[in-house]
């Protein structure tokens, strides 16, 4: 399908070409980013990256987990700042610096981030900060619950707009959310995954409003993993990788397959290789039929000693959620989960007993006390091997710090170093050395190269590999696709919060994995 | 995310409706059924609980009390707390009565017991609002400090004798009703007029329950924040002239512990700590609840000591069925 | 990326740990108050004043230990100040009704630990906020001792009760050994122990510890118990050394433990400090106050002093923890 112009296939720069000869419509675009670069500490998130959203046209954006569509859309919608590019408002460079700039141009934006409140109606949160008022200064209730009803009534949402929206199930949240931006009468709405929770019912219903956005002309950025909905509604698409643009088609010139290579493909640059794998051993880790309170549903997999076992599948998808019940930190509903034949999932504290361990996704947050000092942070997990009498050594507990210190060559003054002024590589060896301490023998990892450089990414990889040759294994749950490829010898992909399936040893490719976690069955 | 949302819709919430209040029985609030209960009890109990000129009294002395915590109920949906109140008004009772009687005038007076509480309101906003400090630690050491300087201000003793403008202020009846009823219809409809007919009062819920969403809207959060604050103060100020005026002058320890009456009221009424789940109306029961339990206990010759734990005992059992319900039995 | 490893010796500050720089800056401070008020006040160098100044501070160290504890681990505990209160009429009564001092001696601990033990099943099990279930617990026990105590006063106990608060052994004052005990015994604990080292880390990051297996709850609970065990004592000594019981003993003291441990370097936070460095808090404060007196500054002064202190302690804490990037 032809909607705009044609353009050429694949454009190096990204976006609309700029250049006046190539220029085909008289106007601007009526949003456009340009040359876009957005850094966080230690990771590159987006590299000159360069979008055009158009006046009526629905601008798909894709990309892996990591990619940098999130990351982009938010500087498009003041949340972040880009470091170096421009965003250009009718072919006008303006700033935007926080949230009320983007709405001054116009911008309308329905994340995944939670922006309800909860105890206030929902006519209440669709207008919360531009209630209509009366002559008075008091708001008018009567014009706002009216407004209110409109919108809903094209989203096909039959709720009472009195409601308090903390009543409301997940997937009315979100319509309400898509109704907060819909009466902001905006020029450009961005729009990311907005389907992800809603039924088919209600997706159908967004659509015919998209449609009808369409008409009206308003630009649309739209991020999506579902095909189904990329070639439905988008007129173009875009695919981004490890923060770079990558392509700019045509949504009528591209196939699923070139998009999923497109998102995929990159440069073999790792020179991290494994070696030799160790024969799996006795079965560790046996799981069957476990749902769990925070939502997954069903989860039936299994870890041998000297295996590295990957997680895969969208974020979202549950993978999280299903490590925290096997550890015990959430509860667990149905099904069991046994370490070496007994039975787990009552705490954490009797997951550890078992010889298991988990390093967290967010080191800081739930993986270290960051005030506390790197031998602390190594011991507490082993305490109570380390000391059985109860009673704690300083002299022994920093002799054991010292000695894992060496081994794993965490980059750091001392033991009594306080752990946050480490970097983010030292600060993961630092959670994973906490479990040796412990005598684990299932680690269990949650993204464990998430914001580290790659020379620490290596140290790492190597770590894992020594465990796994001494007997352990190893849960790793990883959104880098080649990551997984790479390290795992199989891997579990989840989507939805159920398991989608497993890739063993031969079947295990990045294109597989993707194909997996976003089939729509 | 995805996540971020199921988390904050809480699945034992559902009860529907629009409820405002903690706990729904048969499409009334629980707390007008707490009200129900207590006044049958020390209806059956208490002797002489039932005349008219009891009820009438428990109406007067409730408000006070109301004049705290309805404002305590606004600073309790900011997911914050004022532990300064009970001593603030003390102060304000000295300040009051030193000023009217040392100028004679009771507009100095007046504007004097107004100021002090507004500035003491607007010293723990800005402290909770600029430092992000823990409501609950802040006010204490405003406790301590306006405890402090109703000592020194008042020398220690009561100041007695203010005028009859003051004492207006309890004893007086424009049409037949008390001032001091006037002056409790007043400030809620006031409060509730904030509350539910301006953006400021949406803003108030959205401290409590999703200070994010404020700021992605591009409002100043911390200017919000010491509003609140400041208003509570404003409205010590308020019952400082009722307090004042029933004592007949300031003392520096009339009000200790007020605070703790004003926050089970708003408990008990049905406004959560977290989150910013709450009503006016609900403080208002709250109130008249912990007001019949008191004077009926009064009644039977328990001593203040036995009502205090008696009124301690109520807020705990309403903040463990409020834990029940919302945390559901995960 | 390797951090490089400083090739030059260090100041010999930096070789100690953040938390006994911290201890060392409050001696100074202590040393500092006290060289001003031997210039400002005659008395206030004289042996008597600073027996009972060391007495004083005993009994307030007391109490503020238990407080410690609990607010190392992430809470907080507002009910002590009642909880001494009543404890002591307890075991007053108890010990007169009985004629056993230990007894009542039982009677009075017993209570405090009771007590502490409900303080900390309401923030585990009801999950209700630590400064709501403390802070409502708090009216709990001032009612229940004023309806216990009916607005009676007992007084006058057998000597050897009394010296535990009034009297001396070898020139020191008792109290002080009592507090040189529980500095001890609490120092071990909290960092000679494995159990200890848990709840610093409770403190510090509850999410994490409970991640690595840390019992968190029970935990909780055992801090909780022990601050109520050690109000129960402090109850005992503030009879012994009042030599009587009422209703509204000790209300001052709840404000005053909060300062103290504050002042001495805790964190309201959780996961910092020592009880060497509340013992040290304890002693500026009770000093600050002494010199009050002795200046003539009047009585009432002294809870706007410590609510003025608590402010500013809490202040520094942010903006510390704000300059570490916590």
């Amino acid at each position: 399908m032809h909607l705009i112009p044609p353009t050429p296939a694949l454009h190096a720069g990204g976006g609309c070409p700029a250049s006046p000869g190539a220029r085909q419509q008289a106007l601007p675009p009526p949003l456009a980013l340009r040359g876009i670069t957005k850094r966080f500490p230690g990771v590159l998130a987006l590299d000159g990256v360069s979008l055009a959203l158009h006046a009526g046209e629905v601008h798909m954006l894709m990309g892996e987990n990591g990619a940098g569509k999130s990351t982009l859309m938010k500087v498009l919608c003041g949340a972040y700042r880009a470091d170096a590019g421009e965003i250009l408002s009718d072919g006008v460079a303006v700033p935007v610096r926080h949230g009320a700039d983007a709405r001054a141009l116009g911008v309308a934006v329905i994340f995944q981030e939670y922006s309800l409140v909860p105890h206030l109606s929902i006519a209440q949160n669709i207008y919360l900060g531009r209630e209509p008022r009366h002559r008075f200064g008091l708001v008018d209730h009567a014009r706002m619950h009216a407004d209110a009803r409109a919108v809903m009534a094209r989203l096909g949402l039959q709720l009472d707009s009195h409601r308090p929206v903390h009543g409301l199930g997940v997937a009315q949240q979100q319509m309400v959310e898509i109704a907060k931006a819909l009466s902001q009468h905006a020029r450009v709405l961005v729009l990311d995954e907005p389907t992800a929770a809603l039924s088919d019912r209600e997706t159908e219903k967004l659509f015919e409003v998209i449609a009808g956005l369409k008409a009206e002309g308003v630009a649309m950025a739209y991020i999506s993993h579902r095909m189904e909905e990329v070639f439905r509604l988008g007129d173009r698409v875009t695919v981004l990788r490890d923060g770079r643009h990558v392509a700019t088609l045509a949504a009528g010139d591209a196939t699923p397959d070139e998009l999923v290579t497109l998102m995929v493909g990159r440069k073999v640059d790792m020179s991290y290789q494994r070696g030799a794998r160790p024969v799996p051993g006795a079965c560790l880790l046996d799981v069957r039929g476990m749902s769990a309170a925070n939502g997954v549903q069903d989860v039936t997999l299994q870890v041998h000693a000297g295996e590295i076992v990957g997680l895969s599948g969208l974020v979202g998808s549950g993978r999280t959620e299903v490590v925290r019940a096997i550890f015990g930190a959430d509860r667990v509903t149905a099904g069991e989960v046994r370490m070496q034949g007994s039975l787990l999932g009552a705490s954490p504290t009797q997951a550890r007993r078992h010889g298991l361990g988990l390093i967290p996704e967010s080191r800081k947050q739930q993986g270290l006390a960051l005030l506390r000092t790197v031998g602390d942070n190594l011991l507490l997990a082993g305490l109570g091997r380390l000391f059985p009498s109860w009673i704690y050594r300083p002299g022994r507990g920093h002799a054991t710090a010292r000695q894992l210190i060496a081994r794993l060559r965490i980059a750091t003054p001392g033991p009594r170093t306080a752990a946050q002024n480490l970097s983010g590589g030292n600060q993961q060896k630092i959670v994973i050395g906490k479990w040796l301490v412990a005598e684990t023998r299932l680690f269990i990892f949650d993204e464990p190269t998430r914001g580290i450089d790659v020379g620490a990414k290596e140290e790492i990889f190597q770590l894992i590999d020594q465990l796994v040759h001494q007997g352990c294994a190893v849960l790793m749950i990883s959104s880098e696709l080649g990551e997984v490829v790479r390290v795992c010898d199989r891997a579990y992909v989840m989507k939805d919060r159920r398991l989608a399936g497993m890739l063993s040893q031969d079947q295990l490719s990045e294109a597989n994995l993707l194909r997996l976690a976003m089939h729509h069955a | 995310m995805l996540d971020a949302m199921k988390k904050a819709a809480s699945p034992a919430d559902g009860m529907g409706g629009a409820s405002r209040f903690a706990l729904h029985v048969g499409g009334v609030p629980g707390v007008a059924w707490l009200l129900l209960g207590l006044g049958l009890v020390f209806a059956l109990a208490a002797p002489g609980f039932l005349s008219g000129a009891n009820l009438h009294n428990v109406a007067l002395q409730a408000t006070v009390l109301l004049l705290l915590a309805l404002p305590m109920t606004l600073v309790i949906l900011t997911e914050g707390l004022d532990l300064s109140m009970g001593a603030l008004l003390s102060l304000c009772t000295v300040v009051l009565a030193v000023v009217q009687i040392g100028t004679g005038s009771v507009v100095l007076g007046v504007a004097s017991t107004l100021a002090v509480g507004l500035v003491f309101g607007l010293v723990n906003g800005g402290l909770v609002a600029g430092f992000g400090l823990p409501p609950f630690v802040i006010t204490l050491g405003t406790l301590g400090a306006a405890q402090g300087l109703a000592l020194m201000v008042g020398e220690g003793r009561t100041t007695m004798g203010v005028d009859a403008g003051i004492r207006w202020f309890w004893e007086g009846a424009p049409l037949g009703i008390a001032t001091p009823l006037w002056m409790a219809a007043g400030v809620w409809a006031a409060l509730h007029t904030l509350l539910h007919h301006t953006r400021f009062g949406a803003r108030i819920f959205a401290l409590g329950g999703n200070r994010e969403a404020l700021r992605f809207a591009g409002i100043p959060v911390e200017r919000s924040l010491v509003l609140v604050y400041a208003i509570a103060g404003l409205c010590v100020g308020l019952a400082s002239l009722l307090l004042a005026g029933r004592v007949n002058g300031g003392h520096p320890t009339a009000a200790i512990g007020m605070e703790f009456d004003a926050i089970a009221a708003v408990a008990v009424g049905g406004t959560a700590f977290e989150r910013g789940k709450g009503s006016l109306g609900g403080t208002v029961l709250g109130v008249l609840a912990v007001g019949v339990m008191r004077n009926g206990l009064n009644l039977l010759s328990m001593p203040s000591s036995v009502q205090v734990a008696a009124v301690g005992v109520v807020v705990i059992a309403a903040l463990w069925v409020d834990a029940l319900r919302t945390r559901g039995l995960a | 990326m390797n951090t490089a490893v400083p090739s030059r010796p260090a100041a010999p500050w930096l070789l100690l740990s953040p938390e006994q720089q911290a201890v060392l800056l409050r001696l100074l401070v202590l040393g500092l108050i006290c060289v001003a008020l031997s210039f400002a006040s005659p008395v206030f160098l004289h042996g008597g004043n600073l027996l009972n100044v060391l007495r004083q501070a005993s009994l307030m160290f007391l109490l503020a230990s238990g407080l410690t504890l609990v607010i190392l681990c992430g809470g907080l505990d507002l009910s002590i100040g009642a909880n001494v209160a009543l404890s002591a009429c307890l075991a007053a009564t108890t010990m007169k009704a009985s004629g056993s001092v230990a007894l009542g001696c039982l009677a009075g601990a017993g209570c405090g630990l009771l007590v502490g033990g409900v303080n900390g099943l309401l923030v585990t099990a009801l999950r209700i906020p630590p400064f709501i279930a403390t802070y409502g617990m708090l009216w709990i026990l001032h009612g229940l001792t004023y309806w216990y105590m009916n607005g009676d006063t007992v007084h006058g106990f057998p000597p050897a009760f009394r010296a535990l608060g009034s009297g001396y052994w070898m020139g020191v004052p008792v109290p002080v050994y009592l507090m040189a005990g529980v500095l001890l015994a609490g120092t071990f604990f909290t960092q000679y122990t494995t159990w200890g080292q848990e709840v610093y880390a409770t403190g510090s990051n509850t999410e994490a510890a409970a991640l690595s297996g840390v019992p968190v709850q029970a935990r909780r609970v055992a801090v909780y118990a022990a601050s109520g065990l050690m109000a129960g004592l402090a109850g005992l000594v503030y009879l012994a050394r009042l030599n009587s019981a009422e209703g509204d003993m000790g209300e001052a003291l709840t404000l005053q433990a909060i300062a103290a441990v504050l002042i001495g370097g805790t964190s309201l936070f959780g996961g910092t400090g020592t009880l060497l460095g509340t013992l040290v808090g304890a002693l500026v404060l009770t000093l600050v106050l002494n010199g009050m007196n002795l200046l003539g500054v009047s009585a009432n002064a002294q809870p706007l002093i410590t609510g003025v202190i608590v402010i500013l302690s809490v202040m520094s804490d942010a903006l510390a923890r704000r300059r570490r990037g916590g």
